[in-house]
């Protein structure tokens, strides 16, 4: 490993670190979402202010606002009316050209903020003493063989499941008491883990472990890959969503993490002065 | 004068305590229980499996309760509901006719699309809101009750779909359809070549084919109204079996499950798109895998609507099913939740038709649990469904001469009914725990039950005696309501269980009879033929009773029902086709259907039970009796249509 992905794995390492340290100081996820929604709000304003050039946008909205207003003050006047949408037309565009470059640098951490987040929000550790199916996708002829090993634990309740159009097989698992268990899938002489998390609190989920595709890992494992060479592709579980419940309403956390932080990001544009 | 005013002060300080006393410290609870039976109860009773209602009846009292006419559970609990008979609140059967058009409809409730659509290519765009109306009239003495600041709680009252507007909470029971708008309709998915594939009664049946082991249909939701030809929505899934073993694992929308042969799964919520972006309605069903090899078996239960997004009104609030199944789960919303029909169209058996009646009793116990520690003031008023449908579907292996008798089922289920019985006696004994001398409690049903063993097809035999004629070369076998009956020479007709109807002049679209003297006489003739039946088995009377509406009805609607009610001996009812207008070619017919035990005969015969913690004066307490009593127990005078008394006071 070069000293600069080493750099980059210890930023990450610290980073999933400090997250977990303030997440695990709140339990309640609808206030993390709205605390999350306040500071994503404040540091895109503020990210947004730095990183563009305010003097530039503020003359293209200006100039925007210029164009409209001709359109209402000469809307007898076809000619000033084309010529002003035109311009509205280029001005949009001289404005999105100005905002792409500092959105980028907003956009950018806040994919990887809410990925992270999303392991902890987007679903609910399965309840004990709840059924819940361990799927793998086992390549080649080495399904039908496939075994699992189980802690004390966790308890098949079903024979598994053979489908062999998918190269799948599904089992069907009850948690008896809560905690973090590592199951284990064996195929074609090796041996893969994966994690089940039974309880109810806000444990960081992995929903699916499996090998190659690297950006999907990315965004959908929280779990190292899977060996490459192994039949196995990949172990995952039906971890039921998590619905954040707003006035008897249960929704995804990202929808709530949207409006308020959009919402968060207007009051803060105004109070620092920062044109988006 | 000072110390006038502080006398009347005084005077009025006390007034307004005592009344707020009256109100504020009485409480009332009602179990009602549909079909608990007088002679069943007593003798499980003598035989020491129901304590807590022995303990009861040494506390208090133990009456018959006398039903309604007909004694059938909407006509019933419409008498409890509103203190008066049918010819007040206008419930006469489950199925009622529009005599003009002969259409049938269910009695209780009736749910209309929206008056004004727009036809677009194959769409059909609705111009407003469909309604879903309660075809009850009359008060519910809850209502009244919301009216004088008792605060109230009613769970699954039947006849009361869509829930009447009030304060409390209240959850609509038999009555609400699922959500193809019927009582219930299931399917059963098989690959069996020979299995009679389509529409049965209650049900669905779907050929499938297994392939590669995996089964792809999909799950047939409520007619699309949206579209032009208003054909049913539906929703794919698929079903991966096992190539050895007996397992699958189902795929619908985004939830997965493993079943293995002969478990059920919990309740999966649905959602069917009827117009893209605007038109979605959600619903819940269970899965029973029935069979994994060597055919493919599945049933899906008629789907539910959804208490946490219900596509049709539910409860009062509308949020209340939505907070009660976060608390409890979800739950049948389905008015009658027990799946008789896949019974009796074989698609379950009795241990799987007994597994599904278990969940919807736990269903309704874990609701108790939930609601019953919230009350402390006003009525709780809380329905069990359980001993009615099971009592109706388990007789037989009670009823050696049933001709539905099977000895070796009996041996394995016999006791089945018992059990439900002494789980709502484990019910009773929760209640009775929180009872104080404020607290009243009555434990009621709507009638009792008796063997049904012998079908009497009442337009048969109105045919066979030229009441009714048919135009010539009519199918015997049409099973159509009233299929090519001749009106111009008809004089009546039977409809519904117990409904005997005259075709009359200006109310029938061709009627012939005309009101008054000719209607009086005409229906004379038919009672005294009708109750000269006898069976030519044994000679038994087969209908002890036959009272005309014009004698047992009061109040405005009561010329807008049958003319004259059959009232059957026990072991005999209206056979199934004739209760809806059929002409089987038998008049009497041996009953082998697993639905046994009914109530639908001469009234008389079928009483309700009727418990209280204190003294019963009334010696004949009826139906009606009921809501007078909850409106005396709260101080509240009974309204003048009301015809009942209260119980606790003597006549």
């Amino acid at each position: 490993m070069t000293d600069q992905a080493a750099a980059k794995a210890a930023a990450v390492g610290s980073f999933q670190s400090s997250l977990s340290l303030a997440l695990s100081l709140l339990t309640n996820p609808l206030a993390i979402v709205v605390m999350l929604s306040l500071a994503v709000g404040l540091l895109m304003v503020v990210l947004f202010g730095y990183t563009s050039d305010q003097k530039a946008i503020g003359i293209a909205k200006d100039q925007l606002k210029a164009h409209l207003l001709a359109v209402r003050l000469y809307r007898d006047q076809i000619p000033v009316v084309m010529g002003s949408y035109g311009k509205i037309l280029r001005g949009t565009g001289r404005y999105l050209k100005l905002a792409f470059k500092p959105l980028l640098y907003v956009v950018i951490p806040i994919t990887l903020l809410i990925v992270e987040v999303d392991r902890y929000l987007g679903a609910t550790p399965i309840p004990a003493n709840t059924p819940f199916l361990l799927t793998a996708h086992i390549s080649g002829s080495d399904a039908n063989d496939a075994t699992l090993q189980l802690p004390a634990e966790i308890t098949m309740t079903a024979p598994p499941v053979h489908i062999v159009a998918d190269n799948e097989i599904v089992w069907r698992l009850l948690g008896t008491k809560e905690g973090k268990y590592e199951v284990k899938v064996a195929a074609g002489g090796q041996i893969a883990e994966k994690t089940v998390c039974v309880g109810s609190d806000l444990p960081r989920i992995s929903t699916v472990r499996m090998r190659g595709h690297f950006w999907q890992r990315v965004f959908t494992s929280a779990e190292p890959a899977l060996t490459e060479n192994s039949p196995i592709e990949s172990i995952s579980i039906n971890y039921p969503d998590r619905d954040i419940a707003i006035t008897g309403y249960g929704m995804n956390w990202i929808w709530l993490f949207f409006i308020l932080s959009m919402v968060a990001g207007f009051i803060f544009k105004e109070l620092l002065g920062i044109k988006i | 004068m000072l110390g006038l005013c502080a006398a009347g002060l005084i005077l009025f300080v006390s007034c307004e305590r005592a009344r707020g006393g009256t109100f504020a410290s009485r409480k009332m609870i009602i179990l009602g229980v549909d079909g608990l039976d007088p002679d069943l109860l007593a003798k499980f009773m003598a035989d020491g499996k129901m304590p807590n209602f022995a303990k009861l009846e040494a506390k208090g009292s133990f009456r018959r309760l006398t039903t309604s006419i007909p004694p059938q559970s909407p006509v019933a609990w419409s008498n409890v509901i509103t203190g008066m008979n049918a010819g007040g609140h206008g419930i006469f059967d489950f199925i009622h006719r529009d005599p003009k058009t002969f259409q049938l409809y269910f009695s209780t409730s009736r749910v209309e699309g929206p008056k004004h659509t727009l036809t677009l290519g194959n769409w059909v765009v609705p111009l407003g809101s469909g309604t879903a109306e309660q075809l009850r009239y009359g008060k519910a003495f809850w209502e009244i009750l919301d009216e004088h600041g008792v605060p109230n709680y009613v769970y699954r009252m039947p006849a009361n779909f869509p829930p009447i507007t009030a304060k409390g909470e209240s959850l609509s029971g038999m009555g609400t359809p699922d959500l193809r708008g019927t009582y219930g309709t299931f399917t059963f998915y098989t690959d069996d070549p020979t299995a009679a594939v389509g529409a049965v009664e209650g049900g669905e049946v779907v050929q499938v084919e297994v392939k590669n082991n995996r089964v792809a249909t999909n799950l047939i939701g409520p007619d699309n109204t949206f579209r032009k030809n208003a054909a049913p929505a539906t929703e794919p899934f698929t079903v991966d079996v096992d190539p050895l073993e007996p397992v699958a694992r189902v795929d619908v929308e985004d939830h997965q499950f493993v079943l293995k042969e002969g478990e059920w799964s919990g309740w999966i919520p649905v959602e069917f798109e009827l117009m893209p972006v605007i038109g979605n309605v959600k619903g819940i069903c269970r899965f029973y895998l029935k069979q994994a090899h060597p055919r493919f078996q599945l049933y899906v239960s008629p789907i539910n609507i959804d208490p946490k997004n219900p596509a049709l009104p539910i409860s009062t609030p509308t949020s209340y099913s939505r907070d009660l199944a976060k608390e409890i789960g979800e739950f049948h919303t389905q008015g009658i939740a027990e799946d008789t029909k896949a019974l009796t169209d074989g698609v379950l058996d009795d241990k799987e038709f007994l597994e599904q009646s278990h969940t919807v009793l736990a269903e309704h116990r874990r609701a108790f649990d939930v609601e019953f520690p919230k009350f402390h003031e006003g009525l709780f008023f809380f329905y069990f469904s359980s001993l009615d449908l099971n009592a109706h579907m388990m007789w037989r292996l009670t009823d050696p001469q049933s001709p539905a008798y099977d000895a070796a089922l009996a041996a394995q289920n016999g006791g089945a009914l018992e059990e439900f019985y002494e789980q709502i006696d484990q019910v009773l004994g929760e209640v009775l725990t929180k009872i104080d001398n404020n607290t009243t409690l009555l434990v009621l049903s709507d009638h009792g039950f008796a063997p049904y063993r012998h079908s009497f097809n009442l337009n048969t035999w109105l045919l066979n005696n030229g009441y009714i004629t048919r135009k010539a070369g009519a199918n015997g076998d049409s099973s159509e309501p009233f299929a090519d009956v001749d009106w111009s020479r008809t004089r009546t007709y039977g409809l519904g269980l117990n409904g005997l109807y005259l075709n009359i002049r200006g109310r029938e679209r061709e009627g012939i009879v005309e009101p008054g003297a000719q209607a009086d006489a005409l229906l004379q003739e038919i009672r005294e033929k009708l109750l000269a039946v006898r069976d030519p088995k044994d000679g038994s009377q087969v209908i002890t009773r036959i009272d005309f509406a014009s004698e047992v009805y009061q109040g405005p609607y009561a010329h807008s029902g049958p003319d004259a009610l059959v009232g059957y001996n026990r072991g005999y009812r209206a056979g199934w086709k004739t209760i809806l207008g059929a002409f089987p070619p038998e008049v009497l017919e041996d009953n082998t259907n697993a639905w046994s035990g009914d109530h639908c005969m001469d009234y008389t015969k079928v009483p309700g039970v009727l418990l209280s913690n204190r003294k019963i004066e009334a010696q004949t307490p009826a139906l009606t009796d009921i809501a007078p009593t909850i409106l005396a127990e709260f101080g509240i005078a009974k309204t003048t249509d009301m015809k009942g008394h209260s119980l606790f006071q003597a006549r």
